[in-house]
C-alpha cells in the first residue's frame, strides 16, 4: 500500500506544482512580494526607535491580518475555478484521470503555500530583526520566542482562513468579479460586527489588538511574567513616578504605543479558541467548496 | 458485441432552461471510428463532455467500456484520450512540461513517461518546438500538441472533438491521416459537422439534430436508407446549350434534367427507369450537343445529401418526433422483469 503511495499522489503533486508555479509567474504574488517588502521596510525604519517590540510586530502583522493584505490573500484564493481558467481546467486536468477533490486540495494548498511564502519570506527575517536588536525601544517590553511563533501561527491560520473563504466564494460565484464584490460587502461588514464585541477569536481586527499581549507570553506563566500583564501595573507605574519626582529624580522614560494596540489587554486570549475559530471554519469553507465544486457542470 | 461507448435516454438539460441533449441513445461497438455529426448546437460537445464526467446527465446514463461515467470515474477517464475543440492550454508552459504534466496527471512512471512523451512530440510534428512556450503556437501546432496529449496515457478509446477545426489543409490532412491510422489499434470518436471527414475516415456514425440522435449506424446503412439515383454532370458550355440539352432530355421518357450547380446539371431518373439506361441515353444527348462533358458523378454516395435529408426529415416529422411511449415501454419491461 505505501509502495502505490507515490503513483497515487502524483496526480496531487503535479498540480500542486503546476499551480504553485503559475502562482509564482503571476503579477499579483510578483507585485504583493515587493510591496510587502516595501511597507515591511518602512514600518521597522519609522519605528525602529520609538516603538517598543511587542507593538512594534503586531504593527508588521497589521496588513496581514486587517488591511490591505487580507484582500490580497482573498484574491489569491478566488482564482482557481472562475472564468477563463474554468474552461482550460476542464479541457486539461478535469478531463485526465484526476478526481475534483484531488484538484481542489492541490489547488488549495498552493494557494496557502504561495501566501504563507510571501509572509515568511518577508515577516519573519523582520520579526526576528525586530526581537533581536538591541533597540532603544525594546529594553522594556520583551517578547518571548514563544509568543513571535505562537504569533506568526496565529497569522498563517488567519491567512489560511481567508485563502479558504477566496476559494469557496471563487466556487459559489461563477464570476471572479462577483466574487469580489461579495467578499468586500460581506466580510468587512461581519469582521467590525466581530471586532465590536472583541471576539480575537472571529475578528482579524481584535486579533491584531491582542498579538501584543500574546507576544509578551511565555510558554509556562511565571510570577516575573505575569507581573507583567498585571492589571493595574500602569497605575503603579504612574506611582513610582510621582515618588520618584518627589525625591527629586527623573520620571522613567515612557515609551508611548500605537493607541490601537492600547485598546484591550485581551487577558483571556486563547489560542486554542483562535485556533478552532478559525480552523473549523476553514475546514467548513473546504468542505462547501468541495461539494458545490463536484454539483458543477465544466 | 462488445460496446465502446453506451447511453441509454440521456439528457441533459442546462438550469432547467436550455435542453443540450434529449433523450439520446447511442452504441458505439469497440474498434470502430464512429462519427459524431450534428449542426452547431447539435449537443455533440455535451454529449462528449458527460462521457468524460465533466458535465452531470439529468437523465439517462452514459457508460465507457461498461463502466459507468461521471465526476468521480477516474478510471473512465484513464479510457479515453480527449481531444476538445481548440484547446485551452497553459500557454506559460513548454510542450514538454505540459505533456509531463499530463503524465503525472496520468499517473504514467517516469520510466515510460519521458520517452513517450518525446516519441508523440515527434510523431505531431513538434520536436522543432519543444522550446518555445505553448502561448507562441499556431492553431495546427496546438491540435497537434492536444493530440499528443490525448494519445499520451495510450488509451484504448480517442474522443476528439472537431480535430480539424481551424486547420490549414497540411494540418488537416495529417490529422485525418492519423485518425485512419489509430483507428487500427482503438476506438475512435470523431464529433464533427465536416462532412466530409466523416467521409474519409469513419465507419459508422451518428447523425444529432437538436440534441437528439435521429440516426446511428455503419456509414454503408445511412448511404443505403438514404439512397438516391440521381446523377451530376459536370458540363462545359454556355447555359444555351444546357438550356436545349434540358430541353431535348424532357422530351425522353423517365428523365428530367435541371440546372445544380455552377456548371453542373442534375438529371433526375424516374421510379421504374433503369440508371445504366438513363445515363447512356444522357451521355448520347451530351456527345450531340455543343457542351464537353468534365464529369460524371452519382449523388448516391455523397454523405452530404443523406445528412441534409436526415435533418429535413426531422425537422418536417415535426410532432410525431415525440416519443412518449418508448421510455415508458422499457420502464415497463424492466418492471415486468423484476415481477
Amino acid at each position: 500500500m505505501i509502495s502505490n503511495l507515490p503513483s497515487k499522489s502524483m496526480p496531487l503533486q503535479a498540480i500542486y506544482t503546476y499551480e504553485l508555479s503559475g502562482l509564482w509567474k503571476s503579477w499579483l504574488i510578483r507585485a504583493w512580494l515587493i510591496a510587502t517588502m516595501l511597507v515591511t521596510f518602512l514600518i521597522v525604519t519609522t519605528n525602529w526607535a520609538t516603538t517598543p517590540t511587542a507593538p512594534l510586530v503586531a504593527m508588521l502583522l497589521f496588513p496581514y491580518l486587517v488591511f490591505p493584505w487580507f484582500l490580497v490573500v482573498l484574491l489569491l484564493g478566488l482564482n482557481p475555478v472562475t472564468g477563463s481558467r474554468l474552461e482550460a481546467l476542464s479541457d486539461g486536468i478535469l478531463s485526465r484521470p484526476v478526481t475534483r477533490l484531488e484538484y481542489l486540495l492541490a489547488s488549495w494548498a498552493a494557494r496557502v503555500t504561495a501566501a504563507l511564502a510571501v509572509l515568511f519570506v518577508v515577516i519573519v527575517p523582520a520579526v526576528l530583526i525586530v526581537s533581536l536588536a538591541d533597540r532603544p525601544a525594546s529594553a522594556d517590553d520583551p517578547v518571548t520566542f514563544y509568543g513571535v511563533v505562537a504569533s506568526l501561527a496565529v497569522v498563517a491560520i488567519v491567512i489560511t482562513f481567508l485563502v479558504s473563504i477566496g476559494f469557496f466564494a471563487g466556487t459559489a460565484f461563477r464570476s471572479s468579479m462577483f466574487a469580489v464584490a461579495a467578499l468586500i460587502l460581506i466580510w468587512m461588514p461581519v469582521n467590525l460586527v466581530l471586532h465590536t464585541f472583541s471576539l480575537e477569536e472571529f475578528s482579524p481586527i481584535s486579533l491584531n489588538q491582542s498579538l501584543p499581549t500574546l507576544l509578551r507570553t511565555p510558554w509556562h506563566m511565571d510570577e516575573t511574567v505575569a507581573a507583567v500583564n498585571l492589571p493595574g501595573s500602569e497605575d503603579m507605574q504612574a506611582a513610582a513616578d510621582f515618588f520618584s519626582a518627589l525625591t527629586g529624580g527623573s520620571p522613567a522614560t515612557v515609551k508611548k504605543d500605537p493607541e490601537f494596540y492600547n485598546q484591550g489587554d485581551y487577558e483571556d486570549f486563547s489560542l486554542v479558541r483562535v485556533v478552532m475559530g478559525y480552523g473549523l471554519p476553514t475546514l467548513a469553507a473546504l468542505v462547501c467548496t468541495t461539494f458545490l465544486f463536484y454539483q458543477r457542470d465544466l | 458485441m462488445e460496446l465502446a461507448i453506451q447511453t441509454e435516454h440521456l439528457t441533459k438539460i442546462y438550469g432547467g432552461r436550455v435542453i443540450a441533449v434529449n433523450d439520446m441513445t447511442l452504441s458505439v461497438p469497440t474498434g470502430a471510428v464512429y462519427g459524431l455529426l450534428g449542426p452547431n448546437g447539435a449537443g455533440k460537445t455535451t454529449t462528449l463532455r458527460v462521457l468524460l464526467g465533466l458535465q452531470r446527465p439529468s437523465a439517462g446514463f452514459a457508460k465507457v467500456f461498461g463502466n459507468s461515467c461521471g465526476p468521480n470515474a477516474t478510471h473512465v477517464r484513464g479510457l479515453i484520450g480527449y481531444l476538445p475543440t481548440h484547446p485551452v492550454l497553459p500557454g506559460h508552459l513548454c510542450p514538454i512540461e505540459y505533456l509531463e504534466l499530463l503524465g503525472k496527471l496520468c499517473r504514467i512512471p517516469r520510466q515510460i513517461r519521458k520517452p513517450r512523451l518525446t516519441s508523440l512530440l515527434r510523431a505531431v510534428g513538434l520536436l522543432s518546438a519543444t522550446d518555445r512556450r505553448i502561448q507562441t503556437f499556431s492553431t495546427g501546432m496546438r491540435t497537434r500538441l492536444g493530440i499528443a496529449a490525448s494519445l499520451l496515457a495510450d488509451p484504448p478509446l480517442l474522443i476528439w472533438d472537431e480535430p480539424t477545426a481551424g486547420l490549414d489543409p497540411a494540418a488537416r490532412r495529417f490529422a485525418l491521416d492519423l485518425i485512419r491510422d489509430l483507428a487500427k489499434s482503438r476506438t475512435v470518436m470523431v464529433a464533427t459537422h465536416i462532412l466530409s471527414d466523416i467521409d474519409q475516415t469513419c465507419d459508422h456514425v451518428g447523425v444529432m439534430h437538436e440534441g437528439r440522435m435521429i440516426f446511428s449506424g455503419s456509414m454503408h446503412e445511412m448511404k443505403q436508407r438514404l439512397r438516391r439515383d440521381d446523377i451530376c454532370l459536370e458540363l462545359d458550355g454556355d447555359g444555351e446549350d444546357r438550356r436545349q440539352l434540358a430541353e431535348r432530355a424532357s422530351q425522353e421518357h423517365g428523365i428530367e434534367i435541371v440546372p445544380h450547380e455552377r456548371n453542373t446539371v442534375l438529371v433526375k431518373v424516374a421510379e421504374g427507369r433503369s440508371r445504366a439506361g438513363v445515363i447512356a441515353e444522357v451521355l448520347r444527348l451530351v456527345d450531340e450537343s455543343n457542351l464537353t462533358l468534365h464529369g460524371i458523378r452519382s449523388t448516391q454516395n455523397e454523405t452530404e445529401f443523406a445528412y441534409l435529408q436526415l435533418l429535413q426529415q426531422d425537422s418536417d416529422h415535426g410532432f410525431r418526433r415525440f416519443d412518449l411511449q418508448s421510455p415508458l415501454q422499457e420502464h415497463a419491461a424492466a418492471s415486468d422483469l423484476h415481477v
